[in-house]
């Protein structure tokens, strides 16, 4: 009897003719996973098999993959006669500690001469009698073992565990993420990667008012989504220029509103480069000034990019749970300045008037965009780990 | 040379030596500086502390760097001492400790503190019965250190832990597990603040670990208080701290089989001694990595110095308080002939059976000289 983890698929079993692209995808996430462990991938239109000598190493890696909705620890019977498998089912059962129990079959080979519910019954029956002080409960057992009986064998399992449901990651393509140190927008990014979008972020800097730290903390937040099968890129735009020049010759109370819309200009023809299909972002509606509908409105004004916003409903509670279950919280709280923290005007519009934009901007320097794209620092994620060799 | 003190202090081994060297040359930063020189050395550190945390099972805000063991015993006592004493003057510790634990003591009890100091048993272990009994409503520090230094005694911290839960929850509850780190699997679980030192476990010299529970409050020994220095004062000695970290990493990968091959080395050379001459007070309770006995018949500090002229090196008690007799044994034996002429052989895992054997029969050699001389 070999133990072995099976895998249901997630929502991808909504996809018909296209499945086994999804599939494929879900391979290669598990494959990144389970690097350095001894391991067999086996897998069919429905099921995944993972045959490993360390099925509770291999279960811990894959509970952070996403496109499985649940993962199981089964055993392997190549034996389908009945028999055999009412006496490995006794075996399986005999360690465990449990007080009530019910057997469910399921039964995709139809030739199978017994009928499911007589499986289930049959095996009932002889747990039952060789296991002391149990009793059959049909409605909320403690143990619930299944039999699912195949063309090429049969498993049984009780043991379940529930994967990260969603897409595997890629399926859906590339999308560029705007990631700032904050709690919001790297939530976006795991919310977007659950859905199949791989990402590359970009990262707006203003050195010297912002600190390498900060540039770091940023680092480790997209490295933090590598944990979820993300492998991507960090393109660091240095926005000093920009953020001085719009802080020294425009209006004031629109100056985050420009800046915006300049980070917006700037992701759009990164996006384009890489060949990412959207701009995602961590904006919320009506979290702060410049994430008003009418701020949203002015800013979106720039592109016609997808941009979006998978944070826009969420009450700030809301995303914070989602931050601290996916270990970025600790992260994101550190204390260093961002660059939309930097240059703040006291009171920034909450309304900002489009009209007023455009006559404003045209005395910016629209030149002082093109240079940037000449010093953007290309970091990749998962970063190699940096200073090992003292350790 | 046959060393056999590795209790007092360990050799560093040379890969540490050389984290220690590069460390020092390549990052020159402080890491309390904002330039990228400092940013790097932060960096590190935090690298380093992490692997440490993971290695003490604890949250990385929770490892305060200190000098060593004795500064961390310092910084726990008085800490909590001092932040606490308007809940209560008593703390409660026993004979089983280092002397920077009993001093520290004492200099609070000139301060106004009460200490009481739990009973031993026969075999060396607290009389928890006893130790019970003096904890109080206004007790607001327990001190008991995990394994003592000079016969090895383990303490069942868990237990003791629920003694005091179950007559006065809000005690701290700290331990000294210097002796333990690299001897025992340290569980942090049972206990609030626990002091360690680098220098145990083949990291050099000056660096130590206060570990301090993130539920605990403590006043600090030494101010200058910034974000990389939260509990202690003071620019992070970097490449001590990266040594540790790596000498931890090395003493972790290898524990159970560490710690397997001196319980060999132990059953040797417990049975190469086995004399009615001479009396071994470590026990089956003790650590396989010390051995205490009492020459009764030869004063330690003669045998000690005799044995160098063969080039092998042990301890009379613990190295730190050599020229005193033994408060532990004392406690555990009115037997004059065996409280004060007791030795300490420490052994480690880079310790061999060769060495063993070659000891057994220098020591006999000795006895029986220094006997004859007398």
């Amino acid at each position: 009897m070999e133990k072995l983890l099976l895998i249901k698929y997630g929502e991808l079993t909504t996809k018909g003719d296209n499945r086994n692209y999804f599939i494929c995808f879900l391979v290669k996430s598990i494959e990144n996973k389970l690097l350095g462990l001894n391991y067999k991938i086996e897998k069919d239109y429905y099921r995944m098999f993972i045959h490993t000598d360390d099925v509770y190493e291999a279960l811990n890696r894959l509970k952070n993959v996403f496109g499985i909705h649940e993962i199981v620890i089964a055993y392997k019977l190549n034996d389908s006669n009945i028999d055999s498998i009412c006496t490995s089912a006794v075996d399986v059962l005999k360690n465990v500690s449990f007080n009530t129990f019910k057997v469910e079959t399921n039964r995709s080979d139809k030739s199978y001469k017994i009928k499911s519910n007589d499986v289930s019954r049959t095996v009932g029956a002889s747990i039952l009698k060789n296991i002391n002080n149990i009793t059959v409960d049909v409605h909320n057992p403690d143990i619930l073992l299944n039999v699912e009986i195949r063309k090429e064998a049969v498993y049984l399992y009780y043991e379940r565990y529930a994967g990260m449901n969603g897409y595997p990651v890629g399926t859906m393509g590339k999308a560029l993420l705007m990631l700032s140190g904050g709690i919001d927008s790297v939530v976006a990014g795991y919310l977007s990667i659950k859905r199949g979008v791989s990402l590359d972020f970009v990262y707006f800097e203003s050195i010297p008012h912002t600190s390498l730290e900060a540039r770091n903390k940023v680092i480790s937040l997209a490295n933090t989504l590598c944990n979820y099968g993300n492998i991507g890129h960090i393109y660091v735009v240095n926005f000093t220029k920009i953020q001085e020049y719009i802080y020294k010759n425009m209006k004031g109370e629109y100056l985050i509103t420009f800046m915006r819309r300049m980070m917006y200009r700037i992701a759009e023809k990164i996006a384009e480069k890489i060949g990412a299909n959207a701009i995602i972002n961590g904006e919320n509606i009506g979290q702060v000034a410049s994430q008003t509908l009418t701020s949203i409105k002015a800013v979106n004004d720039v592109t016609n990019y997808p941009i979006i916003r998978p944070l826009a409903t969420y009450d700030k509670l809301e995303i914070i749970d989602v931050a601290k279950k996916i270990g970025t919280y600790n992260i994101s709280i550190l204390p260093y300045e961002d660059c939309c923290t930097v240059f703040v005007p006291k009171h920034p519009v909450i309304n900002p008037k489009l009209d007023v934009i455009h006559s404003e901007e045209e005395k910016f320097d629209f030149a002082l965009l093109d240079q940037i794209f000449e010093d953007i620092i290309n970091i990749e994620v998962p970063t190699k780990e940096r200073h090992n060799e003292y350790l | 040379m046959i060393y056999l003190d590795y209790s007092a202090t360990t050799p560093v081994i040379d890969e540490v030596l050389d984290s220690y060297v590069h460390v020092t040359k390549d990052f020159i930063g402080n890491a309390n500086s904002i330039h990228s020189l400092g940013v790097r050395s932060k960096e590190l550190l935090l690298k380093a502390t992490k692997q440490i945390s993971e290695i003490l099972n604890c949250d990385i805000n929770e490892i305060v760097y200190t000098s060593g063991a004795s500064e961390s015993n310092s910084t726990a006592l008085k800490g909590v001492a001092f932040k606490h004493c308007k809940k209560g003057k008593h703390i409660v510790s026993s004979p089983l400790e280092h002397k920077s634990v009993l001093e520290t003591l004492k200099y609070l009890e000139m301060c106004g503190f009460e200490v009481s100091y739990a009973k031993l048993m026969p075999n060396g272990q607290i009389d928890l019965k006893h130790l019970e009994s003096l904890i109080r409503d206004d007790t607001i520090l327990v001190s008991i250190c995990a394994v003592n230094s000079e016969v090895g005694y383990k303490s069942p911290l868990k237990t003791i832990r629920q003694i005091i839960n179950k007559k006065n929850s809000n005690v701290i509850f700290h331990s000294d597990m210097t002796q333990a780190l690299g001897k025992t699997k340290v569980n942090l679980y049972d206990v609030d603040l626990a002091s360690f030192s680098g220098h145990k476990v083949y990291a050099p010299k000056g660096i130590g670990i206060l570990y301090k529970s993130k539920k605990v409050i403590i006043e600090p020994l030494i101010w200058g208080l910034t974000e990389n220095a939260k509990f202690r004062g003071g620019t992070p000695p970097l490449p001590l701290i990266v040594s540790l970290a790596k000498a931890m990493r090395i003493m972790n990968e290898n524990l159970d089989s560490n710690i397997k091959k001196v319980a060999q080395l132990n059953e040797l050379l417990i049975n190469g001694l086995n004399d009615d001459k001479i009396h071994i007070n470590s026990n089956n309770l003790c650590v396989p990595h010390i051995v205490n006995l009492s020459l009764k018949s030869i004063r330690s500090e003669t045998f000690v110095r005799a044995l160098e002229k063969y080039e092998i090196y042990i301890s009379t008690n613990s190295a730190c308080s050599s020229l005193e007799s033994s408060t532990v044994l004392k406690s555990v034996t009115d037997d004059k002939t065996i409280n004060t002429t007791s030795i300490r052989i420490s052994l480690s895992h880079f310790t061999t059976k060769l060495e063993i054997n070659e000891f057994i029969r220098i020591f006999y050699k000795v006895y029986d000289e220094l006997l004859f001389k007398k």
